[in-house]
């Protein structure tokens, strides 16, 4: 610490002072590790907030359990820290509810893959108009380092010393196949693009998607470290554009570290739209 | 003037119109100005063979139960029949094809097997069913025509409601089956010497009011749009499948939004995400569905979010008895889940009370921001009154939520403490009001607050709003007030009541002095009331339908006395025979 000047300081200090997005930062102090990908998702999250210039009161955010779990603790906006796998559910009632409000849903990939796997199909196919922000650290952090539905094959955790025996999930695949109508992959460590992914997840009309890559610094030091994302994660090789399954499909196999929108559909209406069209007609 | 009070079964195989033809004659009485109750019993399985009863009991009187033993019964199958024989009264009355399609063998006729006493009347029902429409499939009609032939029943009047019920089919479906009626009741009157003591004739019924004919799942749906919900989520069941079904057609109409969901855990999430928003919402589902939301009950109490679950028991555990009603969820709505969890638990007692439930538990969650389980059964979702158009529910019970004034928005604790334990509650948009829910333990703000002192308080706080909760609790409901001493006191909870209720009239009539005690809400339960009750009586009986006794345990433990238990697991409702017969013995 005591190399740092006054100077880096002050500088750091200027940028602070000219954030103009700290507005949706709430007063609470983080409790996620030092050095914790989560930083740069919520930097990217309230950067979205801001561009998109959403009232505080019109947002709410509900998550899971897990250190996911917390982030509406640090968004100055109405949060539900609600069940360990469950946000999907609570911001589809929420949303269906109160369609005037924005509703972001937080999970891991503990949450959204493992005990709350079953209702992203179904929030999916039913394309309800919340955006879904996955925070895939490949590991189950808050109870310290248990092999998750995103954990390499033969990765050695604590629920696995030996090696992990189970074959990891590819969340953009399933996200593809069950009817999602926006797929996106984005990276804690590139705030700025992160924002553009969220702020055009935030304004699809339809179930949005987006897979985070973000390293857990305590419990993974060999997998989806600092060092190792920075060295995997590009743009996207394949050109995409709005609806191409094919194309998608071939992201989801062959670019696991590709960051970008994947997948578009706009024509399809979301659920309310539906419902209101069929109970029209019926 | 005499009272009427008959049993009427109609049985057959599925398909014949055993369940069609119960329901136009509880139509049909009630418009004649009867008090009717009728409970069906039919198969599990969609398809196939399986006997159906039509269940249906008549009376000028009110009727509390469905009345266990039978005075008519009418046979469309004597196979099926033959074992409804046992529930027959030693005076009553068997109907039966006297010329069935296939003859029977001697010990598969059902008139082989009535005891002396009873009366058998043989009608060629098959044969004449033909005569009338040229096919087997107005058999139920002319079974409908013998029976208003023998007991004095109006036979025009008859024929309107059976044209009113096929109003909207072709005409030849509607003439068929008027044919068929007459074809029974001409041939009844020309051919069969009454030789039965019942009759609906000569009583004068009170003049009568618009009647609704329902039951409690299409209640619980009127109750909830009356209410003002604007969102149910849920996933199909039995017995509370319904509800869903109904509120699907209804609840867009209103304005509201249906969620058919992925599962029960699903759809209990979702009530709570909308409860959350500030809109009323609910789910229905029974006693396995029920398990899968235990977690969600337990978030709804502790981030105090209104959240309302209908639970309408059936046989348990796990996959249990889809078909039969029981009342053994009573441990798992009152207690179950995790923590020192309170939660207010409403039973209504008879299928009118499924209508006042469900008005008061939206408005209770709303007002007291916690869970409330509507414990129903299968009885209830599924037996049939006529009953007086409910009221529809009052101002102040349809906007309860307690908002924060300007003041309180200043500094906006979601969680304050005050008085009664209700913390007044922002909804997501106001401005000011922002604030964070969790499943942890929190702090007056709602933050995470794992503190020795904050779990206290805070557990405190969501216990202390049941005092209040438990003066909106209505009265309990006492069978016979204004003595000092009874020999025998029945406390009941649930479906059960009705036939308490009535055994304990009956019971009268017989010299033996008793009365009854139910309360719709059992949790918070109104403790000193029946501890009132308990004192002017000498014995205490508790009849319900599970094998261990619940609610006597439950009861027995706030009386701190022995109780006498009475259980049964049958499947059927309650019947009020069963608990007199306790208490002769008692």
């Amino acid at each position: 610490m005591e190399n740092i000047s006054s100077e880096y300081l002050d500088e750091k200090l200027e940028t602070v002072r000219n954030i103009d997005f700290l507005q949706y930062r709430s007063k609470e102090l983080p409790t996620w590790c030092p050095g914790c990908g989560y930083f740069g998702i919520v930097d990217a999250l309230y950067r979205a907030c801001r561009e998109l210039n959403l009232k505080n009161e019109d947002i709410v955010t509900v998550s899971g359990i897990g250190c996911s779990g917390r982030t509406p603790v640090f968004i100055n906006s109405y949060g539900f820290h609600t069940l360990h796998g469950r946000s999907i559910p609570v911001a589809s009632g929420l949303k269906l509810a109160r369609e005037d409000l924005t509703v972001f849903a937080v999970a891991g990939d503990g949450d959204a893959l493992g005990i709350g796997g079953g209702h992203l199909p179904h929030v999916a196919r039913k394309n309800i108009n919340i955006t879904f922000l996955l925070f895939d650290n490949s590991i189950y952090g808050l109870t310290k380092g248990q092999s998750s539905s995103t954990t390499p094959y033969e990765m050695k955790t604590n629920s696995h010393p030996a090696g992990n025996p189970d074959t990891p999930l590819n969340p953009v695949r399933l996200a593809l196949s069950y009817g999602a109508s926006f797929v996106a992959r984005g990276y804690a460590g590139d705030p700025e693009g992160l924002k553009e992914i969220i702020k055009k997840a935030t304004l699809h009309q339809g179930f949005s998607f987006v897979q985070i890559l973000t390293p857990c610094v305590t419990f993974d030091k060999e997998n989806r470290t600092w060092k190792n994302l920075k060295l995997k994660v590009t743009g996207l090789k394949l050109c995409v554009e709005g609806k191409n399954m094919e194309t998608a499909m071939r992201i989801a196999e062959d670019e696991p570290h590709g960051v970008g929108i994947i997948y578009q559909d706009k024509d399809r209406p979301h659920y309310q739209e539906i419902l209101r069209t069929i109970n029209k007609a019926g | 003037m005499k009272d009427i009070n008959i049993v009427i079964e109609i049985c057959g195989s599925a398909g014949e119109g055993t369940i069609s033809a119960g329901e136009i004659l509880s139509r049909f009485m009630s418009g004649q100005g009867f008090e009717i109750m009728s409970f069906d019993s039919y198969p599990a399985e969609i398809r196939g063979f399986g006997k159906c009863v039509a269940h249906t009991r008549i009376s000028s009187n009110p009727i509390y139960s469905p009345g266990k033993f039978v005075d008519v019964l009418i046979s469309l199958n004597d196979k099926h029949s033959i074992s409804q024989l046992g529930s027959l009264k030693e005076s009553g009355v068997l109907i039966y094809d006297s010329q069935p399609a296939r003859p029977h063998k001697e010990d598969e006729s059902a008139v082989g097997w009535t005891k002396p006493g009873m009366v058998s009347y043989g009608i060629p029902l098959n044969m004449l069913a033909h005569k009338a429409a040229g096919n087997a499939r107005g058999m139920n009609m002319v079974a409908l025509g013998v029976i208003a032939a023998l007991f004095h029943m109006e036979k025009d009047q008859f024929t309107d409601s059976i044209k009113a019920r096929y109003g909207k089919k072709k005409q030849i479906v509607i003439d068929s089956n008027v044919n068929s009626f007459i074809e029974g009741y001409g041939w009844t009157k020309e051919n069969i010497k009454k030789n039965d003591s019942y009759s609906f004739k000569g009583v004068n019924l009170p003049e009568q009011k618009e009647k609704l004919i329902i039951n409690g799942n299409q209640l619980v749906a009127r109750a909830a749009l009356d209410s003002n919900l604007s969102f149910y989520a849920g996933y199909p069941i039995t017995p509370a499948t319904k509800i869903m079904e109904i509120l699907s057609r209804e609840l867009p109409k209103h304005g509201g939004t249906l969620l058919q969901t992925e599962d029960e855990i699903s759809a209990i999430g979702a009530v709570v995400g909308a409860g959350f928003g500030g809109k009323r919402a609910m789910t229905a589902t029974s006693g396995p569905g029920f398990a899968l939301m235990t977690e969600f009950t337990g978030l709804s109490v502790m981030a105090e979010v209104p959240a309302v679950i209908i639970n309408s028991q059936r046989g348990g555990p796990s996959t249990g008895i889809p078909t039969k009603t029981e009342q053994s969820d009573f441990n798992s709505a009152v207690s179950g889940g995790t923590g020192d969890c309170p939660r207010i638990v409403l039973a209504p007692t008879d299928t009118k009370s499924c209508y006042d439930a469900v008005v008061l538990a939206l408005y209770l969650a709303e007002k007291y921001q916690t869970l409330v389980v509507v414990l129903m059964d299968f009885f209830l979702s599924n037996s049939i009154k006529n009953i007086d158009v409910p009221q529809k529910p009052l101002p102040e019970y349809l906007n309860a939520n307690i908002a924060p004034g300007k003041d309180e928005l200043k500094d906006y604790k979601r969680y304050k403490i005050t008085k009664n334990g209700i913390s007044p509650r922002a909804v997501p948009g106001t401005k000011g009001g922002i604030f964070f829910s969790t499943g942890l333990e929190h702090d007056e703000y709602g933050r995470p607050d794992y503190g020795e002192a904050g779990h206290l308080k805070m557990t405190r706080k969501r216990f202390k709003k049941f005092n209040a909760v438990l003066s909106e609790a209505p009265a309990p409901e006492i069978s016979i007030s204004g003595k000092n001493e009874f020999d025998i006191g029945v406390i009941s909870w649930g479906s059960s009541a009705g036939a308490a209720h009535e055994a304990v009239m009956s019971a009268q009539k017989e010299g033996i002095n008793a009365s009854s005690f139910s309360s719709m809400m059992v949790s918070p339960f109104p403790q000193k009331a029946l501890i009132e009750f308990s004192d002017k009586c000498k014995k205490i009986l508790i009849p319900e339908l599970n094998f261990s006794g619940q609610f006597a345990g439950f009861t027995s433990h706030i009386l701190k006395r022995p109780v006498e238990k009475l259980n049964f697991i049958t499947g059927r409702p309650m019947a009020s025979e069963d608990i007199i017969q306790k208490m002769r013995e008692m």
